[in-house]
């Protein structure tokens, strides 16, 4: 495999397991394919921020804190987050379906604040909207998008 | 001041924007029909004239950039689009890629023709899945229509392709030795330079990288001549610039500015900015993205120019425009700035990796009135020797924000001192 497909093949393999992470077996499958090191492998995925290690909640919640999101009233959703969920950034809830934690900018600044949840981002919330957004994901809906 | 949109002139326009059709229909693809028939010289010459800046943030001068490349000998020459969009408060690229993307295709397709290069990649940040989904369509339409593949447009030996490559959050990768190292399978950390990327660059061969606005823009100075483009924007810099607004002000989006426009009208106009959002004033800007300075009301004035900016210590950058209203403590701000370069700190250097941490120490400090008297001397020293030893542009423009917060508006960091 040509080495440009590798952060490719690492999101896929992610966004296709379980727990949303790459795990030991996935890091020696790509090594092979790529004729790569384990390590260096490894060290790819734990350094873009993208690639998980760590088994992850069914969703996780990113909230934008960069500072067009952040004086936009990211903190404030932050809060409603946490409230909603009853959990700490990067703790997982009991049912194992959310977590949430801070995220630098996603490019989507004109619609902040904003939540990325896998690879849709749902704007311009409010405390309602971020309310319905974990209902609709606890329903096994998918999340209106609120713009 | 002809405020005719050049660069988003298509987009609203296609029903399909990956479509071939559409795109040829609304003056798509002329600009390459012309490329193939000049002279490389003439081209080169036609974007010098235009005084085209590099529209990711650095403004280096397009044309010196593919002169450079141009000079030197060796092959393949690889043409690289960087969409790495990862500046907070830019989303412009993404504009581009997903409702015109073709236009950059053109730009690259024009580099490929002037540099003989055989292969093209485009980086795209990994949050920009959809995006990247939107870009596919038009390269494989692009493809299928001959504009990509071999013996493109039936001259023959004209062969060039683009694969895309993506991303998996990484705002150092912005960076153009990083984004090649990043496409290589490597971690995304920056070279030490020199060797320059036109000389050593991808696969350790000479590489053009442009921005995705940079490439957009090589089909408008064709179509329209080299001169038309720098008259159109101002004398140090020609064209329009697509702007990203966002914060505190009432019309958040992209606009096309043509480069000279009244700066205050790009805040407060109708057609741009619109002015504040809930009525209250605008305390301070942030421009260029989070490497860039913070702009004060007193410096707001003359034109949005390159010049115009530089002659107030300012930079358009990548044309960020993050307005804050007076309810942000300019304190606060800064603590938040420089969280997000601790964050994205690569860890190669260490004034960068330890020198950021320490000084987001000290503005917590600031923040939480825990600071102390000689502390914003000690932060400014910091500042000065992060930025001046930093191996790369990530952490010599880290402290570019808190720098300007600390000369514009001393008093407010003075007034969180204890004692």
């Amino acid at each position: 495999m040509n080495k440009e497909n590798l952060l490719d093949t690492l999101l896929a393999r992610q966004n296709a397991s379980k727990e949303g992470y790459l795990d030991r077996e996935a890091i020696a499958a790509v090594a092979e394919e790529f004729a790569m090191p384990e390590t260096r492998v490894f060290e790819i995925a734990s350094y873009y921020a993208m690639l998980e290690i760590e088994p992850q909640a069914k969703y996780v919640l990113e909230i934008c804190n960069s500072t067009p999101c952040y004086f936009s009233k990211s903190n404030e959703v932050a809060a409603w987050v946490e409230g909603e969920l009853d959990v700490k950034p990067g703790d997982v809830t009991g049912d194992g379906l959310f977590s949430w934690h801070y995220t630098p900018c996603v490019g989507a600044c004109d619609i902040g604040p904003v939540i990325k949840v896998r690879d849709t981002v749902y704007g311009d919330l409010t405390k309602e909207t971020v309310h319905a957004l974990i209902q609709d994901l606890r329903n096994a809906k998918n999340g209106k998008k609120f713009r | 001041m002809n405020k005719e949109p050049v660069l988003l002139k298509r987009i609203g326009k296609m029903r399909d924007p990956a479509s071939v059709e559409e795109y040829t229909g609304l003056g798509g693809f002329a600009a390459l029909r012309k490329a193939v028939q000049m002279d490389k010289e003439d081209i080169l010459k036609e974007i010098d004239t235009a005084n085209l800046r590099g529209r990711g943030g650095a403004a280096y001068p397009a044309g010196r950039k593919w002169r450079q490349l141009y000079g030197i000998e060796g092959t393949p020459k690889y043409i690289v689009c960087n969409a790495d969009e990862g500046e907070p408060g830019t989303f412009k690229d993404k504009v581009l890629l997903e409702k015109d993307p073709l236009s950059v295709i053109e730009g690259m397709l024009v580099a490929a023709c002037v540099f003989d290069s055989p292969e093209g990649f485009i980086y795209i940040r990994g949050e920009y899945h959809t995006v990247r989904q939107a870009f596919q369509k038009a390269v494989d339409s692009a493809a299928a229509a001959g504009f990509l593949g071999k013996d493109i447009l039936g001259v023959k030996g004209f062969d060039f392709t683009i694969t895309i490559v993506s991303g998996a959050g990484a705002y150092v990768c912005g960076e153009n030795s990083a984004l090649l190292n990043s496409i290589e399978g490597k971690t995304g950390r920056p070279r030490v330079k020199p060797p320059h990327l036109a000389e050593v660059g991808l696969n350790q061969k000479p590489t053009l990288v442009n921005n995705v606005e940079t490439f957009a823009c090589i089909p408008v100075i064709l179509n329209i001549g080299g001169k038309a483009f720098l008259e159109m924007g101002a004398e140090d810099g020609g064209g329009t610039k697509l702007v990203s607004i966002s914060g505190h002000l009432k019309n958040r989006g992209v606009f096309e500015v043509p480069l000279g426009t009244p700066f205050e009208d790009v805040l407060y106009a109708e057609e741009y900015g619109g002015g504040p959002f809930e009525g209250k004033p605008i305390k301070f800007l942030h421009l260029g993205g989070q490497s860039g300075p913070l702009a004060f009301p007193e410096q707001i004035g003359g034109a949005y120019s390159y010049k115009g900016l530089e002659d107030k210590k300012l930079a358009i950058g990548s044309g960020a425009i993050v307005a804050m209203d007076e309810s942000v403590s300019v304190v606060e701000y800064s603590k938040k700035v420089m969280e997000f370069f601790v964050y994205e700190s690569c860890g190669k250097c260490t004034p960068c990796r330890i020198g950021t941490t320490r000084i987001l120490e000290l503005l917590e400090d600031f923040v939480s009135g825990a600071a102390e008297k000689g502390d914003i001397e000690k932060l400014d020293a910091m500042l000065t020797q992060v930025m001046a030893l930093s191996a790369c542009g990530l952490g010599q423009t880290a402290g570019v924000a808190v720098r300007s917060a600390l000369t514009h508006r001393r008093a407010e960091f003075e007034a969180r001192i204890s004692g």
